[in-house]
């Protein structure tokens, strides 16, 4: 199990340039799915991303199915050298994306995405169209569960818009 | 994003249980979803949905580590 509050409040205090994706967002637009991780689309900067290093750093991360006896360096140059990554942290599963199936890289999902506040900190989570499209594109099971409620919110949402 | 009007809730919730033939909504309560669970979630706000998933998530981690506890228990018994 991840933990939201601290991964968020890291990554906004290190100004980390971020859109909440996934199983979070999924709840975040009203549906009673669970996840167990905690997945984000981020700026593939080198700046951006010594500023995940760092909002991270403390939460000892590693590469999930990395085997525990070799060494795995948290650096900006493990982040340079892939796109994404599924890490294991001291507080839950976290996965940054480079980019998101169906959407793009990170500034074609900020596009996508809406602005919010969760846990007192101004964050960007996928939209509910954004949702729809990743979910999609990614066509595993679990992904195409969730698609008929999140297309039946999608049309409550549309059909009472009255702006 | 924030908490929807009571006046939208009831249109939503109008739309849930009388969904249109052919519709999106009446496809999802085809596939099984119970948009009665839906509806709750869109009562509240952003933080207090992830705060829901916060604490499902706590519980279903509980559930899963006490099934684990019984199995060991119980010779490997599902």
């Amino acid at each position: 199990m991840v933990e939201f509050e601290p991964a968020i409040k890291s990554l906004t205090a290190a100004e980390v340039e971020f859109v909440i994706v996934g199983g979070l967002a999924v709840s975040f637009h009203s549906t009673g799915y669970i996840t167990t991780d905690f997945d984000f689309c981020y700026l593939r900067t080198t700046e951006n991303q010594k500023k995940i290093v760092s909002a991270f750093a403390p939460f000892n991360p590693r590469l999930r199915d990395f085997p525990e006896n070799l060494p795995f360096v948290w650096d900006e140059r493990t982040l340079q050298n892939g796109m994404n990554f599924t890490l294991k942290t001291t507080i839950g599963d976290i996965d940054l994306l480079g980019e998101v199936a169906g959407i793009g890289d990170y500034e074609a999902v900020r596009k996508e995405s809406t602005l919010t506040t969760l846990y007192e900190c101004k964050v960007r989570v996928l939209t509910l169209e954004g949702l729809i499209n990743a979910k999609r594109a990614a066509g595993r099971t679990k992904d195409l569960l969730v698609l008929p409620e999140l297309e039946a919110l999608r049309e409550a949402i549309v059909e009472t818009d009255d702006e | 994003m924030e908490k929807f009007d009571r006046k939208r809730l009831e249109r939503i919730g109008e739309l849930f249980k009388n969904p249109r033939p052919g519709s999106k909504i009446a496809a999802a309560q085809e596939f099984g979803i119970d948009l009665t669970l839906t509806f709750e979630q869109l009562k509240k706000t952003p933080q207090e949905r992830v705060d829901y998933l916060q604490s499902a998530m706590k519980s279903l981690e509980e559930f899963r580590r006490q099934a684990k506890e019984w199995r060991k228990q119980n010779g490997g018994r599902i």
